[in-house]
């Protein structure tokens, strides 16, 4: 199987290919090397020119997978030629044009310092979220005007819920 | 004393019963909604509902803490930390049941709690005290007299909940025109914390370093204090190691921080365990800071240096016995010790909190390592509560071979589902400034301020690359375990779709 990937540094093409038990054939931008890759339990045992690695795999999340190895948290994007991209979806907010206040976390609507209309500069605070116990002030990413506030005080609101709009 | 509710939840409640079972008494739990199949709830002999998830539904309700005491038969409550453990009305409501409340009395709660009043007891029992304003300013104070008394103490200055505590309801505050926002925040921090949105105004000591005493007190007026603990590497207040003894600390000083911390017990008519905290400046001077009227956090580097169990003291004091432990040996430390807190949350991500299911866990073990926690697989971190995993404590000779165990224990810890402060740990465990101990309570936040953002797991290319060619063995070991033709795919992925919705929709119905 044949797989282009990415990690935060690089783009690797690797191709796997089973050669015994445990054992495979990974090829790596063209290079080959044996790896012997199996199962411990719910981690992996992954065995690389006698050097000896743990590794576990979260689940993928928006196409990311989260590979722990020995340790250390590293965040891989896998895609299969020719079967379409299972990468992530990063659309980060406009320059100019509405900008969207979301919130962060799960969490409580404390306070809402802004009213539809008013006119807000950077960094000026927008609403207060309580999560975990602790008051996080949402501030403004620009100056503008405040479009819309969809949330009331004392309200919960999800991850990722709009709770103010800039114009 | 036979049972005792424990009014907490998590590591701590984890904790409390472990002592219950040493000293061979019966434990009662308590827990709100989501905390129903929690740890604490399983381990305990018995098990009550109090409520919903906030706090203020259930583990902030002494009513249903007091009926949940009553109707299991228990003749004893543990507060823990945090939530009513400094609750002078908790403390009463327990005491007008008959229960007795492990902890010190109503009265001495109050004094100590207030920390204008604490400053006050400290400063009459001739111990330093940090300048600041000696009256609380109220919810009606005028923000005019705050910024005035703001002006007299000299920016930048510290604006501190009265009823504070864990670095909640406290803002630092550099110049006057975030005087108005940091008092709001603080109040309503305090406000929704505490019950109380007093607040107070402090100088701020220049780079300080935090230390403080551990005192037992028993009911027959004696006062044990116990070797320092250095609490200098802290996160916007909050602490993030502990270690015992300070690195900066000799005998003579040890002495003098044990004497202040007994005369302010004494001048409190303090009982069970406290601790009192003291600022460091650079020339060895020390002020008093606060009294917390509890077990705290960092309560096990004392017990791994002094080699005591602080909550079967805390227990046995609150049945009357006498302290038989003497200054000679409480002061004499035996190796070192390092505690690291563990959170569910997001370092690359400004330290978000990162509530989840943990979907695998695997805590370390082995020579000189503690590991006081309260997760395992399949836990879900709820989003209403402090988002400590664990505390692991390192004990080593010295502080060298503690550090090293320290970092070989962070290693080993496997913590998967949710991001963890782990990565974040292990970066300053090796930096120069934790291995030669030169601290103050804000150099962690000047470190991180330098760091820009950069990600703390600094990856070696070569464990990218190991972790790029996993994630393609385990797909195709997958593919090759499981065939699943296409046709399935598409039936399971639709009929997951109609979960959804039917999910969505209950979601709406209700």
């Amino acid at each position: 199987m044949r797989f282009e990937v990415e990690t935060a540094r690089q783009r690797r093409t690797i191709d796997v290919r089973r050669s015994g038990a445990g054992g495979w054939t990974v090829t790596v931008d063209g290079r080959p090397v044996s790896v012997d890759f199996s199962r411990a339990g719910d981690r992996w045992s992954m065995l690389l020119g006698g050097a000896s690695y743990e590794v576990a795999i979260e689940p993928r999340r928006q196409g990311r997978r989260i590979v722990h190895v020995n340790g250390h948290v590293v965040p891989v994007t896998l895609r299969v030629p020719g079967r379409g991209r299972s990468g992530s979806h990063s659309d980060g907010p406009s320059a100019t044009g509405p900008v969207s206040i979301v919130a962060p976390m799960p969490g409580r609507v404390v306070k809402v310092l802004v009213a539809p209309g008013d006119a807000v500069l950077a960094h000026q605070g927008l609403v207060v979220v309580e999560a975990m116990k602790m008051e996080n002030e949402l501030r403004a990413p620009r100056a503008g005007t405040v479009a819309d506030v969809r949330v009331r005080e004392g309200t919960p609101v999800d991850a990722n819920a709009v709770l103010v709009v800039i114009t | 004393m036979r049972k005792i509710l424990i009014a907490n939840r998590g590591e701590i409640a984890v904790r409390v019963i472990r002592a219950c079972r040493d000293l061979g008494l019966g434990s009662v739990a308590v827990f709100s909604e989501c905390d129903r199949t929690a740890r604490h709830v399983r381990m305990a002999d018995e098990a009550v509902a109090i409520g919903g998830n906030a706090p203020s539904d259930s583990y902030l309700r002494i009513d249903r803490l007091i009926d949940a005491a009553r109707s299991t038969g228990a003749d004893a409550v543990h507060p823990g930390y945090g939530f009513l453990s400094e609750n002078e009305d908790f403390a009463t409501a327990c005491r007008d049941a008959k229960l007795t409340f492990i902890g010190p009395a109503p009265e001495a709660v109050a004094r100590v709690g207030s920390k204008t009043t604490a400053r006050k007891i400290a400063a009459s029992a001739g111990v330093p005290v940090v300048p600041g304003t000696e009256e609380p300013f109220g919810p009606d104070a005028a923000d005019a007299d705050i910024a005035r008394a703001a002006e007299r103490i000299g920016y930048p200055v510290l604006v501190k909940a009265v009823a504070g505590g864990g670095g909640k309801g406290m803002r630092v505050v550099t110049g006057a025109t975030s005087l108005d926002s940091a008092v709001r925040l603080a109040r309503s921090e305090a406000g929704s914390a505490f019950g109380d949105s007093s607040v107070y105004l402090e100088c701020c000591v220049q780079r300080p370093r935090h230390v403080e005493i551990q005192i037992l007190a028993d009911h027959h007026g004696t006062v044990v204090p116990f070797v320092e603990r250095e609490c200098s590497i802290q996160r916007r207040h909050q602490k993030v190691f502990e270690e015992s003894p300070s690195p900066a600390a000799d005998p003579g000083l040890r002495a003098r921080l044990a004497d202040a911390a007994v005369a302010v017990a004494k001048a409190a008519g303090y009982t069970n365990a406290g601790t009192v905290e003291f600022l460091l400046d650079a020339d060895g001077h020390f002020y008093f800071l606060e009294v917390n009227a509890r077990l705290q956090v960092e309560h096990p580097v004392t017990e791994m240096v002094a080699g005591v169990d602080l909550v079967q003291w805390q227990i046995r004091i609150a049945s009357g016995e006498r302290l038989t432990l003497t200054p000679r040996e409480t002061l004499t430390p035996t190796g070192h010790a390092i505690e690291c807190r563990v959170y569910a949350e997001d370092p690359d991500a400004g330290f978000l909190p990162s509530p989840g299911r943990i979907v695998a866990l695997r805590a370390p073990e082995g020579p000189g390592i503690r590991n006081d926690g309260w997760v395992e697989q399949g836990s879900e971190i709820p989003i209403f509560y402090d988002s400590l995993l664990s505390k692991v404590i390192a004990w080593g000779q010295d502080r060298p071979q503690a550090t090293a165990r320290l970092r070989r224990a962070l290693d080993e810890y496997d913590i998967r589902g949710v991001r963890s402060t782990l990565p974040f740990s292990r970066w300053l465990l090796a930096r120069p400034e934790f291995v030669e101990a030169r601290f103050h309570t804000n150099i962690l936040d000047e470190l991180l301020q330098q760091r820009a953002g950069e990600p703390f797991d600094d990856l070696d290319p070569s464990i990218e690359e190991v972790a790029a060619m996993a994630a393609c063995l385990a797909e195709a070991s997958a593919a090759a375990a499981w065939p699943v033709s296409n046709e399935l795919k598409g039936a399971s992925s639709s009929l997951e779709r109609s979960w959804t919705a039917l999910a969505r929709k209950e979601g709406l119905r209700r």
